[in-house]
């Protein structure tokens, strides 16, 4: 048993070395606000910048990011053509809480459910928020955790940069 | 491709049948218990649902009695004309000569079948087939009898009383030995010593029978009703009681010595209680083993 | 670990395995410690061990449809509130998984959850250190286009052990995906049903009439259908579980069937929205081993109703189901006051009101251990277990200042915790203000005030009871730094000052978080599922990062 977990743990090291940029998993499985079951393959920008947050209804900071880029968003998707795609960790408790709090948040973003979390933990996501930036070829370039009020304008600097091709 | 998903659909639900839940029947006292006090010890019960009257018909017969396949049809048919309130018991006994089993055939006697032949005065020149209801006494001896068409005789002013004592039991295969639950409920006070009996009895046996012409052996005779053993003593446990009217009283009593021979899917259990003073059977009940 | 080290070291060289090994390799490391020091007015005790700590590293190897994990956890003496079975280290655990777009397949540990997860949710909370994964095999497969079929086989985690035997099928039909015509449906339709059995052999539990014992189900079932329904802006969503006879620790032994359900309605545009919730849970409680009494092997999951309250004294009560039974209605209000009206003021008002009531079930009890154990009435209710309202006003009073203004009103009955007592009322009060004094510097103040009937006395020993006052200040430079200081006191009726410093740096996924100061004895919840954590005195510290 140990012999395969340390073979087991030297392939993934041996992995970890070769690694580029990570890309966005394609199949996982996440849920629409309407009930339908999808796979994360969905969230796409035509090869323009993706910003992906993690977030919960119950979660302060997470409503207080998305409220600030939600003042912004108009001018950053017609500055860079970004996209923010906001995926709800909620559970039961209160996923059905998540399609009125987005539309009375008067949020425009597209919103994806985790329920089981299979994507949070593809993703790493330890705490929420915790944000990502995605390059138009679909590679995770940056990523954040916590917000404080006004560091969403640190994160337009960096789309700016992605829609430019400069690297991050 | 469309079988394919019929194929594994039917697999998906034939799982989830499958693992369906246990469904546990509720006593007639609203719990899900079952008694496991200590064997042999009487203990406060939970009494019994089925408070009915019931008669115990002993009958003494034998493979070599060419009357006796005509009395396990009158049998038969009382039995069910009383639809329960009968239960009959085949006694084959090493008394009588009547009971030799032929070469190469099964022998039906057993040692508590000629401890009760004997208890109940029967010699090697007692006719067969003979029987004894309830254990009943007429100028001091058993009132064993002969004539099978009065059998109603007998049963009637029995089973048309309420019980004085209502019996119940269960039975259950446990790990090679065979655990048996009987409860008690006294519905009216009895100030006599009492006994309870265990009986084995195994239906569908088959053994080589003389018919009633008097020479024909039929060796795929079908006998029912055969005493195969006690899982009490010979003459039953004593009763552990006040005998107060509402008493209700439960015990465990539990062999070790299953007989190989015996095919306990065919077996059940007759238990009886009795007064331990004349043996008189006071109420009957019959389960099947679990 | 030195072949670990070597196999390290050995592909740098070899730049031709790029194309061999293709896939990625992605984790998250998190490391918590705690120092305490004994404490009698909060009740903090000495901790032998001086320092406390859990740590745990998840690896991911993405390639393709290919992944496989790895985890490894480590309780070098379990910081408090974990359960001292968790002492210990090791790889806690490990998967190998396939997944197309139609067909998925999983061996080892996972997690999975059936609807609602009232039949089925094998979840984990590091946090709350509850990890109920299934080790065994689970698999999803999708006929057609709309139809969602999966398999779970498998035994739950106890702590560093396995138990139980938890077998469950789901399907799931959504109707637009599955009839052509009614793909642009405006209406959208989900159909789902579960069914969930445990195993477990038999055992001698004793029932209380002497002499007596249980007749056990060694198979036990639950089942549970839904719906999902959206069209416009209005949503219905349901759920109705049953579940077979289940005598177990948790009820007593009683062979009542469960029984649940949960109703959630609501309707939204942009800038306004109400949702209503309404549940009935009667013996649900469903866990693979029916001796166990703790937080694991919870096989389902009956969510909480109420909201998650995230403000120190709001939450203060927290609320978790009372999977024995209860009753409860929830309702969320949200309206956003436009720009440039009269109530909206230059930058809009965001009002949000939340309301609960959650009570027993109107029970006649028939008897105790190995019977029915009671009867309910389906509409019936019974005593208040817990009720709040909360009204919050969020506005913008400047490019600079931000404030949010809470008022809270808490009902709670003591029992939902299983402890004596009055039921508490308490008002509370909140000023939440954030001054962005320039782009690097962000100020945020916290004033909290509760009000409370209830009185503090040794024998109840409730901590939380009494009046309440708490400050917080907390100072972010960029995202990169916060220092924060707070302070809760009870200035009546009460006992215990809980003071609090906390230094944290983020760098990416990366985050740090020093803190000092007094912790509350109390319960935690989070997703409606609590736990119990000691008082501690001392120093606390947390790393986690992502890669």
């Amino acid at each position: 048993m140990k012999r395969i977990i340390l073979t087991f743990a030297a392939t993934l090291l041996f992995g970890m070395a070769m690694a580029q940029n990570a890309k966005l998993p394609e199949n996982v499985t996440i849920k629409t606000l309407d009930g339908k079951t999808v796979e994360t393959s969905v969230i796409q920008n035509d090869g323009k910048p993706m910003i992906i947050s993690f977030w919960a209804t119950w979660c302060k900071p997470c409503n207080r990011e998305l409220n600030a880029i939600k003042e912004v968003y108009e001018d950053w998707q017609a500055e860079t053509g970004v996209k923010l795609v906001a995926i709800s960790i909620d559970d039961a408790r209160s996923s059905a809480k998540v399609r009125p709090h987005v539309d009375g948040n008067g949020w425009e973003y597209e919103v994806y459910l985790d329920p089981n979390q299979d994507f949070k933990r593809a993703m790493n996501v330890v705490n929420v928020p915790h944000t990502f930036l995605v390059n138009g070829k679909g590679e995770i370039v940056w990523q954040h955790t916590a917000y404080v009020d006004g560091s969403e304008d640190e994160l337009f600097e960096l789309v700016k940069k992605l829609a430019n091709g400069e690297e991050i | 491709m469309k079988r394919f998903f019929i194929s594994l659909s039917i697999i998906f639900f034939a799982t989830a049948a499958l693992v369906s839940c246990d469904k546990i029947e509720q006593q007639s006292d609203g719990t899900y218990t079952v008694y496991a006090g200590a064997v042999g010890e009487w203990n406060a019960g939970q009494g019994v649902a089925d408070k009915s009257q019931r008669a115990l018909l002993e009958k003494f017969t034998g493979v070599r009695c060419n009357n006796c396949p005509t009395a396990d049809e009158q049998i038969a048919t009382t039995l069910d004309n009383y639809a329960g309130k009968l239960i009959a018991i085949s006694i084959h006994d090493s008394i009588s000569s009547f009971c030799n089993p032929y070469p190469n055939s099964l022998d039906l006697r057993t040692a508590v079948g000629t401890s009760w032949s004997e208890g109940f005065g029967r010699t090697t020149s007692s006719p067969s087939p003979a029987a004894l209801v309830n254990r009943m006494k007429k100028d001091g001896s058993y009132d064993i009898f002969y004539s099978f068409s009065s059998l109603s005789t007998y049963i009637d002013p029995i089973i048309s009383q309420d019980a004085k004592v209502a019996i119940g039991v269960a039975a259950a295969r446990n790990n090679g030995s065979l655990d048996v639950t009987v409860d008690l409920e006294f519905l009216e006070s009895l100030s006599d010593k009492l006994t309870v009996t265990l009986a084995v009895i195994e239906d569908g046996l088959i053994a080589t029978q003389l018919l009633p012409d008097g020479h024909t052996r039929d060796t795929a005779y079908v006998h029912n009703h055969i005493l195969r053993g006690v899982v009490t003593d010979v003459w039953g446990a004593d009763v552990d009681c006040t005998g107060a009217a509402g008493e209700k009283r439960v015990a465990l009593f539990s062999t070790s010595n299953v007989n190989p021979e015996w095919n306990l899917d065919n077996c059940h259990i007759v238990a009886f209680v009795s007064k331990k003073e004349n043996r008189e059977v006071l109420n009957v009940a019959e389960c099947e083993i679990e | 670990m030195a072949g670990a080290f070597a196999a390290f070291s050995f592909p740098f060289s070899t730049s031709e395995a790029q194309g061999i090994m293709g896939g990625h390799v992605t984790g998250n490391v998190q490391w918590d410690g705690q120092m305490s020091r004994r404490d009698s007015v909060i009740g903090a005790s000495d901790v032998p061990e001086k320092i406390l700590s859990n740590a745990r590293a998840d690896i991911l190897y993405t390639n393709g449809n290919f992944s496989a994990g790895l985890r490894y956890e480590g309780y070098l003496g379990p910081m408090l509130g974990f359960d001292s079975k968790y002492s210990g280290q090791g790889i806690a655990n490990y998967f190998v998984s396939y997944k197309t777009q139609d067909f998925a397949v999983t061996a080892g540990h996972f997690y999975e959850q059936f609807g609602n997860g009232m039949t089925l949710r094998a979840y984990e909370d590091r946090f709350l250190g509850i990890d109920n994964a299934l080790r065994g095999i689970g698999v999803m497969y999708r006929p057609f286009r709309g139809i969602t079929l999966k398999g779970v086989l498998g035994q739950q985690r106890y702590y560093w052990e396995t138990r139980g035997l938890v077998r469950g099928v789901d399907g799931e039909v959504s109707l637009n995906d599955l009839v052509e015509s009614w793909s642009e449906a405006k209406t959208r339709l989900t159909l789902g049903a579960s069914f969930v059995s445990k195993y477990e052999g038999d055992e001698t539990v004793m029932s209380d009439i002497p002499g007596y014992k249980l007749q056990l189900p060694k198979n036990v079932g639950a089942g549970a259908v839904r719906i999902d329904l959206a069209s416009g802006g209005f949503g219905l969503q349901a759920e109705y579980a049953r579940k077979g006879q289940d005598p177990s620790m948790m009820n007593n032994y009683i062979y009542k069937p469960g029984e649940a359900l949960w109703v959630s309605a609501s309707y939204s545009q942009k800038g306004l929205s109400a949702n209503i919730q309404a549940k009935r849970v009667d013996n649900m409680c469903f866990k693979s081993v029916r001796s166990e009494s703790g937080e694991m092997l919870y096989i389902n999951y009956t969510p909480a109703i109420t909201k998650q309250h995230t403000y120190a004294f709001l939450s203060m009560y927290p609320y978790a189901t009372q999977s024995t039974g209860e009753m409860g209605l929830q309702g969320d209000f949200m309206y956003k006051f436009k720009k440039e009206t009269l109530l909206g003021g230059k930058y809009g008002t965001d009002v949000h009101l939340n309301a609960s009531l959650i009570t027993g079930l109107d029970t006649t009890i028939v008897g105790g251990k190995g019977t029915d154990g009671y009867t309910s009435s389906f509409f019936g209710t019974g005593e208040t277990f817990y009720g709040d309202v909360s009204l919050e006003i969020a506005k913008k009073l400047s490019s600079k200042l931000k404030l949010t203004a809470t008022y809270g009103y808490v009902l709670f009955n003591p029992v939902v915790e299983a402890h004596a007592g009055d039921i508490h009322h308490n008002h509370v009060l909140i000023a939440d203000l954030t001054w962005k004094i320039n782009r690097k510097n962000v100020l945020r103040f916290e004033a909290e005030w509760m009000g409370s009937d209830s009185k503090y006395t040794a024998e109840v020993d409730d901590k939380r009871c009494g009046d309440w006052i708490m400050g917080l200040v907390e100072y972010n430079f960029t995202s990169s730094w916060f220092l924060s200081l707070s302070d809760q006191y009870a200035y009546n009726d009460g006992v215990g000052n809980y003071y609090n410093i906390s230094v944290g740096y983020t760098k990416g996924a990366t985050r740090l978080q020093v803190g000092y100061g007094k912790q509350r004895e109390g319960i935690i919840c989070i997703g409606g599922v609590c736990r119990n954590v000691p008082a501690s005195n001392g120093l606390t510290f947390s790393l986690t990062t992502s890669f």
